[in-house]
């Protein structure tokens, strides 16, 4: 008690230093995403200038979202399935040319000349716009672009290839540009967790003669797993949420076929024209789920290793 | 995504450090305000492109007209074309500043922008009030049929004499209540080269081509023959579209809410089967650069459809001074007579400069000089029958681009035939989507049933309340 009274409780500062953080997160994220929830059980949507509802309705709207079309197939699972791919194609390669790329930079064997230069570059697609981005590739791209051109006046192509249109040009190129875009990002990332780790690990392994394949698959990889898992569950989540390539470049349409439409573009043309929130508020209900579930698994698994490792070092070091 | 997340702990983190000291704490505000508005630049670049909206407001002229809120006039559009107009031919009164409002019409976003501002027009400050808007045939219903617009008759807009008949019926509501006004006609026509249809057809003059074209038999027999000697009919999948769903004899969807085919859709998607399969014409859309090509000298098709608005819209590789052929162009009736687009002033309830507004409208319909100006020097048909009959008379009017023929006689005529009727107030998004939904089929990508099962997804996004089969 007496040492209580006259010692001065830091954790309160704690408290309040953390403080603007939760309260910014309570009004600005989890308001919303409990009123989502909410709206996702009416019925709520604008005819013309006619606001119909809100009546509460239940989960008619999540019935609806998983109730199979007349060819059978069911809307959402298909778009999830988009989205998944498109995230795929494009984030395997994001992370594998970052990987290697923060290696090569990090390395003082190599020693690369002209870091500065080369990190500003590969940055530099993230400031673009991302609409703009997907803009430039559309008009490139388009059957009257250049590219068409050139292939066709070279002798390449017979005809101009309506790749805007055909599935899987369609799908690289989205992939192509969230790749360019995010590279650079994961690359600094990386960069700043390889730099975290001890250099003397890498000179004792290489004193020991590893090679540096095994130097990066003994050493770099697991030291550098907590960054890793970061940044793949933020490309996972951002994944997900792909939007503003495919719009623009499919003009909403997400063509061919549907096969490039994300479920984000899926919500947005509920709210477009008719504002229905309803069956907006379904579908972010189940985005959330999805990107819940799906990190806890990253996480549960990559760091479950990373923590027997740990665990490992610490019972040799006793 | 990451990067909003990113600068939204930026802006947390300049907040908490706010916190920490009191004399700090203006310029970290500052710094946070600014972090703030970058968030925000970044979610609107989140947003769909169509979404970007222009707006272009004129200098103020003069300190007092800028500081009087009311004397701003906010005029919502989705291009360029009215203001065009507007500028040339209509003073502003003194006092008054004029601000356009323009948004793209793809994708339904100008109606999108458009709800926004008159479902606030109550609670808005009075600079930001609706003064006046346009709205195209496709869509004129869902603002009419509703208290957002208001009786033009009661402001001062009075005489319709001259106006054409559909004109006015379009912009009434049901109670027979006007609620704007066009300032043109839009009868559609087909326009043809000259060069091509005399290699086709042997002849180029109007009256002959319109004899060799007047059905769709008869069409589809040419079309055949043109392909023969190399040229493609029409450069779009969609050319035809208007001309068959002006005829329609149901509006799109019935009184229960059902999403119901026309015949003449039905005849339209034959009709465009035929013309694929024989390669008579190209799978781009009505707006694709790649049917736009096909207006220069060197392009291989024979037939256009559009209104007067048109030539100067669409037709500018046509009337390329290099790559063009002005003059090579003639107009004709074509297999169906039918409208396209019209671009009708609309008066929103709660405008605070009413008497401007109808002084706009009166001069774009009954003053004399500006629809003869819109005439002579835009190519336009204007909304004045006086007008129009007075250039459908004069034996030396002709248009350069049209290698002397009259168009507006031949207008005069085909406004005649004009009904506007079985619109509902889906019509823009339905057409588009159809369209674009059929393309695919069209193109090669899916099968029909595929692409009609994809344009009722689409309808069932956009319109929750129509049933679809």
């Amino acid at each position: 008690m007496d040492r209580k009274k006259s010692g001065i409780s830091y954790a309160k500062w704690g408290y309040i230093f953390v403080a603007p953080f939760f309260i910014a997160y309570i009004i600005f994220t989890l308001t919303p995403q409990l009123m989502t929830f909410y709206n996702s059980l009416f019925m709520n949507y604008r005819d013309g200038l006619m606001q119909v509802g809100p009546k509460f309705v239940g989960l008619k709207n999540f019935i609806s979202l998983f109730t199979p079309d007349k060819s059978g197939s069911i809307g959402m699972l298909k778009y999830f399935g988009n989205t998944m791919i498109l995230w795929v194609m494009g984030a395997v390669p994001q992370v594998a040319v970052a990987l290697l790329l923060a290696v090569f930079f990090t390395s003082t064997r190599l020693n690369i000349k002209g870091q500065q230069f080369f990190k500003t570059v590969i940055y530099m697609p993230n400031l673009i716009m991302a609409a703009a981005f997907s803009m430039l590739f559309f008009t490139l791209f388009s059957p009257v672009g250049p590219i068409n051109k050139i292939l066709v006046s070279s002798g390449m192509a017979k005809a101009s290839i309506d790749f805007l249109n055909l599935k899987v040009p369609v799908r690289v190129l989205i992939s192509l540009m969230n790749f360019l875009m995010w590279f650079g990002n994961t690359t600094i990332l990386l960069m700043a967790g390889i730099m975290g780790i001890d250099q003397g690990l890498f000179e004792a392994a290489y004193i020991d003669g590893a090679s540096s394949l095994q130097v990066f698959k003994n050493v770099t990889l697991p030291l550098l797993k907590p960054i890793l898992v970061y940044v793949i569950i933020t490309a996972m989540i951002g994944g997900i949420q792909m939007f503003d390539v495919p719009q623009v470049l499919t003009n909403a349409k997400g063509t061919p076929d549907r096969a490039s439409m994300t479920m984000v573009m899926y919500l947005n043309n509920y709210l477009q024209t008719s504002k229905n929130y309803g069956m907006a508020g379904a579908i972010s209900v189940i985005l959330f789920i999805i990107s819940a579930a799906l990190s806890l698994i990253v996480y549960r698994s990559m760091s479950a290793t990373y923590r027997q490792n740990r665990g490992r070092h610490r019972d040799r070091d006793k | 995504m990451k990067k909003v997340i990113a600068l939204a702990l930026t802006a947390v983190m300049t907040l908490s450090l706010a916190a920490c000291g009191g004399g700090a704490a203006s310029s970290a505000a500052e710094t946070a305000e600014s972090a703030a508005e970058e968030v925000k630049v970044e979610e609107a670049a989140e947003e769909p492109a169509e979404e970007t909206t222009e707006e272009v407001a004129e200098a103020p002229a003069e300190e007092p007209a800028a500081s009087d809120d009311s004397k701003i006039i906010n005029i919502y559009a989705w291009n360029e074309e009215f203001k065009g107009f507007f500028e040339k031919y209509y003073t502003v009164p003194e006092g008054y500043t004029v601000n356009w409002v323009i948004t793209p019409s793809d994708n339904g976003a100008y109606q999108q922008k458009l709800d926004e501002a008159l479902l606030n027009q109550e609670s808005a400050a009075a600079k930001d009030k609706v003064d006046m808007f346009l709205a195209e045939a496709d869509y004129i219903l869902k603002y009419t049929n509703s208290d957002f617009t208001q009786d033009v008759e009661a402001m001062g807009v009075t005489d319709f004499s001259n106006a054409y008949e559909y004109t006015v019926q379009a912009a009434s509501d049901a109670n027979g209540v006007v609620k704007g006004v066009s300032f043109q006609c839009c009868p559609s026509a087909l326009i043809y080269r000259r060069s091509i249809a005399k290699d086709v057809l042997g002849t180029d003059d109007p009256a002959e081509v319109q004899e060799l074209l007047s059905d769709w038999s008869k069409f589809e027999a040419v079309a055949d023959t043109a392909k023969e000697k190399g040229y493609y009919m029409t450069a779009s999948f969609a050319e035809t579209y208007r001309v068959f769903s002006n005829n329609a004899t149901s509006p799109w969807v019935d009184a229960d809410g059902n999403l119901q085919f026309d015949p003449q859709i039905e005849a339209w998607i034959a009709q465009t089967e035929k013309f694929i399969e024989k390669d008579e014409t190209l799978t781009a859309g009505i707006w694709d650069e790649e049917k736009n090509v096909q207006m220069f000298a060197d392009g291989k098709t024979m037939c256009f459809f559009g209104p007067a608005w048109y030539f100067n819209f669409c037709m500018g590789n046509a009337q390329d001074p290099e790559k063009g052929c002005m003059g090579d162009w003639a107009i004709c009736q074509g297999p169906q007579a039918h409208f396209w687009g019209g671009t009708w002033l609309l008066a929103p309830t709660g405008t605070d400069n009413a008497d401007v507004v109808a002084d706009i409208m009166n001069t774009f319909i009954n003053d004399e000089e500006v629809c003869s100006n819109l005439v002579q020097n835009e190519a336009q048909f204007s909304n004045n029958q006086a007008v129009n009959a007075k250039f459908a008379e004069d034996p030396d009017y002709g248009s350069e681009f049209l290698g002397g023929q009259n168009d507006t006689a031949v207008f005069v005529e085909l406004a005649k035939n004009i009904r506007f009727e079985n619109q509902t107030i889906y019509d823009q998004l339905l057409n588009e989507g159809l369209q674009s939904n059929l393309q695919e089929y069209f193109k090669g990508n899916v099968d029909k049933e595929t692409a009609l099962n994809n344009f009722y997804s689409y309808v069932n996004e956009t319109y929750p309340a129509i049933v679809t089969p």
